[in-house]
């Protein structure tokens, strides 16, 4: 298995050495920057139980504060970046604690998260001297990013935006598959399955939640800055319910039970789209079809389908047998 | 000004009746059934399109209209109920993404259908009526009323017949209720498609006071399940005092405050309740 993903890492390293088009990129660019959102929500949702609502707010919050701290405060990129992840961090802590304190939980912790998305992307829309309303924003400017032995380069051109895209997703993955893997990840298993039982054997389900929604948010802000930029276009559709349910979609599509699941939903979603030539509206509705198709025919999702189908083969059942004993598999 | 303010609380009332009628459609679907209905938007949409299709397009008479998309949308909600929300009943997020996928389904089919440009429907009872210096559209003041009339028939008939101990039986516990001889299954559904058919009931009346487009049901469902909650889930009356304490919030809220704000104060209302008071302000239980 551990050879499997060096060798997808290493393919898709050398990919645009090998693929010229930039077709194929784009669609790989796009699911590298929607995987990190969707790996993430998928932290909050699939391993700790909780359908957030507040995962485009996320998004889209920290696009226009990188924005604003970049035009109005001269601050590079980088220090933008930061301070945007920074501010989605405090904003999901003041809300992660108003709903866990209060023990909100599934349709009531839904609606509250969606009411605090709604509220932002209200904001948003009407604060027009600073977010320029529902027309936009167009950030013309290319971002500069410097990198210790790589030295200043501008974040343009197809390669260039791959490799981002690319290690940003490495990045989320390489951090949720550690914090799930450690005790972090066990406490977050336990509230998923059964969360009085888990403040009953002393898990402070609260804390855990808060964390879970806490590192969510901050990789969705990083997806949103990116998105935005590799796009050069800022609007308040970023914050808005449906691209919530494009995440959503995402995650069960690829299959929630595992961390890369998402980015197979991510691929799938954005590749669709961009192969089949679908209008506005067609598009929403296959959203919506296939959000509807995955949860009643598919529940595990491409990702956990093909791990089952896999675990079946009788070459790699062997291995999967002596993995599948250790207790952990419940936890996921 | 007191006019002024004499006339929103009025205009309050009524947008208020049309928030009531999808909360009682949220409350008896979730309070019941454990089904969050998020698609009642959708349903309420596709009321509206229905009726303004039939009377400006076809050229029926409006009140056969009416009675045909409450039908039509009454159909849909049982293909969606047997298709859909039958897989669903044990699973509370299951059946609440269901429906959110399925809100995407019906609003671009109803895009596609009738395309983007909002529709107005001609005026089907002209007129206005002059109370005391305020003037009220005969329209506006008839489909509060037939609302009104519609959710307390609900209500009556939750308190006072079989079918509404039956239901609060199911409510409360399934397994004794079916053991009791209450059709389970059928009442479930059931309880689905008479919440869809008040949501069409309401967007088929909706289309003669206002301009339609495809995602207005979106608006009003956020509404219908803030004034459920702000009523306590469970309560179909309540949802409709919700309803109109919304709106006539909204109304009035709209003169001292920024109107474009107007959405966010049901949103905060919302977060308030349920922070404070979860079992909402008629709620009897937690």
């Amino acid at each position: 298995m551990r050879a499997l993903q060096v060798l997808a890492g290493l393919l898709l390293l050398l990919l645009p050495q090998v693929v010229r088009s930039d077709f194929v990129l784009t669609i790989f660019i796009f699911t590298f920057i929607l995987g990190v959102a969707a790996v993430s929500f998928n932290l909050i949702f699939g391993f700790t139980g909780q359908l957030s609502m507040f995962h485009a707010a996320a998004f889209g919050i920290s696009a226009y504060v990188t924005q604003i701290s970049m035009t109005r405060f001269a601050i590079p990129f980088w220090g933008s970046l930061g301070c945007a992840v920074l501010f989605v961090l405090v904003v999901s802590m003041i809300i992660g604690t108003i709903c866990f304190r209060y023990r909100l939980k599934e349709f009531y912790f839904a609606v509250v998260t969606l009411a605090f998305a709604e509220m932002a992307r209200l904001v948003v829309l009407n604060w027009n001297s600073v977010t320029n309303g529902s027309l936009g924003i167009a950030l013309i400017d290319k971002p500069k990013l410097w990198l210790p032995g790589l030295g200043e380069f501008t974040l343009a051109g197809t390669s260039t935006w791959y490799y981002v895209g690319l290690t940003s997703l490495a990045f989320t993955l390489f951090v949720c598959r550690r914090v799930l893997n450690s005790w972090v990840g066990r406490c977050f298993g336990a509230i998923r399955l059964n969360d009085e039982l888990a403040s009953t054997l002393g898990i402070n389900v609260f804390r855990y939640k808060l964390l879970a929604f806490a590192i969510g948010n901050a990789f969705a802000a990083l997806a949103g800055v990116l998105y935005a930029w590799y796009i050069g276009y800022l609007e308040p559709d970023y914050l808005s319910i449906p691209q919530s349910l494009a995440f959503i979609s995402m995650v069960l599509l690829g299959g929630s039970g595992s961390v890369v699941g998402p980015v197979v939903g991510a691929l799938v979603l954005t590749a669709l789209p961009h192969i089949i030539q679908l209008s506005a509206e067609a598009r929403v509705m296959t959203y919506g079809a296939v959000l509807i198709f995955t949860i009643l025919l598919l529940p595990k999702g491409i990702w956990g389908t093909a791990a089952v189908l896999l675990k079946r083969l009788p070459i790699a059942g062997r291995a999967k047998a002596a993995k599948s004993s250790a207790p952990s598999v419940e936890l996921r | 000004m007191t006019q002024l303010i004499l006339g929103q609380l009025i205009n309050g009332v009524i947008v208020g009746t049309l928030y009531g009628i999808v909360a009682a459609g949220i409350t008896l679907t979730f309070g019941i059934t454990g089904i969050v209905n998020f698609a009642l938007g959708a349903f309420m949409t596709l009321g509206a399109y229905m009726s303004w299709y039939l009377t400006d397009r076809v050229g029926l008479a409006f009140p056969l209209a009416v009675v045909l998309s409450l039908l039509a949308t009454m159909v849909a909600g049982v293909v969606a109920d047997q298709a859909l929300f039958r897989h669903t009943r044990n699973n509370l997020i299951n059946g609440l993404l269901v429906s959110i996928g399925l809100i995407s389904v019906m609003e671009a089919g109803i895009l596609m259908t009738w395309t983007a440009t909002p529709q107005e429907m001609h005026f089907v009872l002209p007129g206005v009526l002059q109370v005391g210096g305020l003037v009220v559209p005969k329209m506006k003041g008839l489909v509060a009323l037939i609302l009104l009339a519609v959710v307390l028939g609900t209500y009556a008939a939750l308190t006072r017949t079989w079918i509404g101990r039956a239901a609060f039986a199911y409510a409360q516990n399934p397994e004794a209720a079916r053991l009791m001889g209450v059709r389970t299954r059928l009442l479930q559904s059931g309880v689905f498609v008479y919440s869809v058919g008040l949501a069409g009931l309401g967007g088929a009346l909706y289309a003669s006071l206002y301009s339609i487009d495809a995602g207005f049901g979106g608006t009003y469902v956020l509404k219908g399940i803030e004034a459920a909650i702000l009523a306590g889930i469970g309560s179909v009356g309540g949802a409709l005092i919700g309803g109109i304490l919304l709106g006539v919030a909204e109304a009035i809220g709209s003169i001292f405050l920024p109107a474009a704000y107007k959405d966010a104060y049901g949103l905060v209302t919302l977060v308030l309740i349920l922070l404070l008071k979860p079992a909402g302000l008629f709620g009897d239980r937690k």
